[in-house]
């Protein structure tokens, strides 16, 4: 998985007064998860997916708000945040598109879908576009083999794409 | 013998029953309408022992990859000892072209949460987690509105129809995952499952004696589960009337093809999808008559019969006689039936392309843990973007063999079977399809200016 080598003699962390991680937000978080687990290091998972759905990406200062909240490391909850591909570290666009590129979707045509899409938005796999709005991601097998080749924008499928067909979706989103 | 009635998709309209269009969310009071739980009712009143007996009787084979008897795995557990004993239900569903597992937590979820609780019931497992992967958005939403219906229900929860099994009231919970393939293998799951990156354990111990939170655990696929409602409710007998039992004089030892599958077909065909079928089907039925044949202007190569993990079989090969069983991998030089996710590749899709996809497949998943795998993967996924550039050289070809030999928990080296995956991946396609390897690398006009970094 990712290996993510960071800089930390030179980063300077973004900090805000206003907590991320509001007294509400704990509460109602531990009301739904706490109880489903023995300790509370496995609300690791739960805890960034709600981070994330809130803030778009996983602001530094939250993981160690989180990791307080939980009584781990701070170190243990990035250990974790940057195993998975779904966390962000850094702020992703509004919707990113996630094109499906294993073995059923490249028979398909899944090259000339994410060429048409690379330069439409004038970004490579892995980038966002400059005002923020789209993240273009390749990523392997989403599940949706029968409608290859496929992608994910959010969290809605679009299968069967083409070139064509996937720039009149992205075009009809705000 | 063509599938009379289906087992698993009873409740998910499936050609040549139903139309895929027909599909829908079948919520509790439907699934209890068409017979749901039932079965529960049988194995309460038979009690988890019965279930046990029933589920060991079937010779149920796990239908996560690796075709383990699930009545067996469920014996390796201890006694209880009062604390708490967990199941994992392996939903992570991420090998390449498979597609199976979310029909049912999409559209008949109580299904697999029937099968859920009776293996609670015959495992004296007090609490669940339904370990899902991150990209199913919509499956979590159906399947977090099922178990809510299941605990409204007494299926679940406290007063649960089941009373207290372990002296605990039964409980699932979903757990979602954030997209990493290794995540589907079973102990890499419990690291997940515990808020840790997925790194796969080292066993022994195994989950059945230390898994989730070093407590006694069971992991079982999703289709497998699925089964276990028929089984309790039919009999073992009446389960293994379908599928392809052991071939006369063989000793009982040896496991069998017994049930159904669904086997998801993907690729350049008229009707891709997920279907039932008899384990032991012929490929070529399954891509002609529920595929329903290539689209035209194709024609067939090759399929990834199984997963791209399995290996390659080839179109001579399916013209010989391919059948869809546990046996697969013995008879057809792979490693075996895997997912039974079948993706079909043209004549038109070049293989050393195919072999590239699957390397940096592996490349990108392996956790990294054990070197032989994290290096081993990133060469061979440099080599083949290499010789797929018209750069590789004759040995290259040999080098990637013996990369693809070397790695892995078959040959002891690595801690999980991920890299074996890529070996049988690799090495399937290159043998079966030399040629067009060999033609790559003795071109030696084309200089590309590839950078690989
Ligand atoms: C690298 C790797 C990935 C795996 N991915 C999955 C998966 O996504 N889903 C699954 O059910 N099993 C997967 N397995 C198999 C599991 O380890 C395990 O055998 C299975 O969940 C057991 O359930 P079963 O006996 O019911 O099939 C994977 C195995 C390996 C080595
Ligand atoms: S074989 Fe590869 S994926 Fe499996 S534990 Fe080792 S490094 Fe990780
Ligand atoms: S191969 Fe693209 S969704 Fe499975």
């Amino acid at each position: 998985m990712a290996w993510i080598t960071k800089d930390s003699a030179n980063a300077r962390i973004d900090r805000r007064d206003e907590p991320y991680l509001s007294d509400a937000f704990k509460r109602s978080f531990d009301e739904k998860y706490a109880h489903r687990y023995p300790n509370r290091q496995a609300l690791s998972l739960p805890i960034l997916h709600a981070i994330q759905h809130e803030h778009n990406y996983l602001p530094y200062q939250a993981l160690e708000e989180a990791a307080e909240f939980l009584g781990i490391g701070v170190s243990d909850l990035l250990d974790t945040a940057t195993f998975y591909e779904e966390y962000f570290l850094e702020p992703k666009g509004k919707y990113t598109v996630w094109v499906c590129q294993s073995v059923s979707c490249e028979i398909m045509g899944e090259g000339d879908v994410t060429k048409a899409i690379s330069d439409k938005l004038g970004i490579e796999p892995g980038e966002t576009t400059a005002d923020g709005k789209f993240t273009l991601m390749k990523v392997e097998c989403i599940g949706a083999c029968g409608g290859a080749p496929c992608a994910l924008i959010n969290e809605d499928l679009a299968e069967d794409l083409t070139p064509e067909n996937v720039l009149k979706r992205l075009d009809v989103l705000d | 013998m063509p599938l009379e009635n289906p087992v698993i998709f009873k409740n998910v309209p499936t050609p040549p029953w139903g139309g895929f269009a027909d599909r829908k969310y079948v919520d509790y009071d439907a699934y209890v309408k068409a017979g749901g739980y039932e079965a529960l009712q049988k194995g309460i009143d038979d009690g988890g022992e019965a279930v046990l007996a029933e589920v060991k009787a079937a010779e149920l084979r796990g239908r996560g990859g690796a075709g383990f008897p699930a009545g067996m795995k469920w014996g390796f557990l201890p006694p209880a000892d009062g604390e708490p004993r967990y199941l994992a239900i392996n939903a992570d569903e991420s090998e390449p072209a498979t597609f199976k597992d979310q029909i049912l937590i999409q559209y008949d979820p109580h299904t697999v949460i029937e099968g859920i609780v009776l293996c609670m019931l015959a495992c004296n497992l007090d609490t669940a987690y339904f370990y899902i992967r991150g990209e199913y958005h919509h499956h979590r939403d159906a399947f977090e509105k099922a178990i809510q219906e299941a605990y409204d229900n007494k299926v679940l929860g406290e007063n649960a129809r089941t009373g207290k099994i372990n002296d605990r009231w039964p409980r699932l919970f979903l757990h979602r995952g954030a997209g990493a393939y290794i995540c589907g293998e079973e102990t890499g799951l419990l690291e997940s499952l515990e808020g840790k990156r997925g790194w796969p354990r080292i066993k022994p111990p195994f989950p059945a004696v230390a898994g989730a939170f070093a407590r006694p655990t069971i992991i079982n696929n999703v289709e497998t589960l699925a089964n276990v409602p028929y089984i309790v409710a039919h009999g073992a007998d009446a389960w293994k009337q379908n599928g392809k039992g052991r071939p006369d004089g063989v000793p009982p030892q040896v496991p069998a093809s017994f049930g159904t599958k669904l086997f998801g077909i993907s690729g350049p065909v008229n009707r891709p999808g997920v279907y039932e079928e008899n384990l032991g089907i012929s490929l070529k039925s399954l891509i002609e008559d529920y595929g329903m044949g290539l689209r035209d202007g194709e024609q067939p190569k090759a399929y990834f019969h199984g997963g791209i993990s399995m290996g390659v079989v080839s179109q001579e090969e399916v013209e010989q006689g391919v059948q869809m069983d546990f046996d697969i991998g013995k008879k057809w030089a792979n490693l075996g039936l895997g997912t039974a996710c079948v993706t079909v590749i043209p004549q038109r899709t070049s293989m050393v392309s195919m072999a590239r996809n699957c390397a940096r497949f592996y490349s990108h998943e392996s956790c990294g843990q054990c070197t032989p795998c994290r290096e081993g993967t990133t060469w061979t996924a440099k080599l083949l973007s290499r010789i797929e550039a018209g750069d590789g050289t004759t040995k290259d070809l040999d080098l990637l063999l013996e990369l693809a030999s070397s790695m892995g928990s078959m040959p002891g080296s690595t801690i999980c079977g991920l890299a074996d995956g890529n070996n049988w991946a690799i090495r399937t396609i290159v043998n079966k399809f030399f040629h067009e390897f060999e033609e790559k690398v003795s071109k030696s006009s084309s200089v590309s200016l590839a950078v690989l970094g």
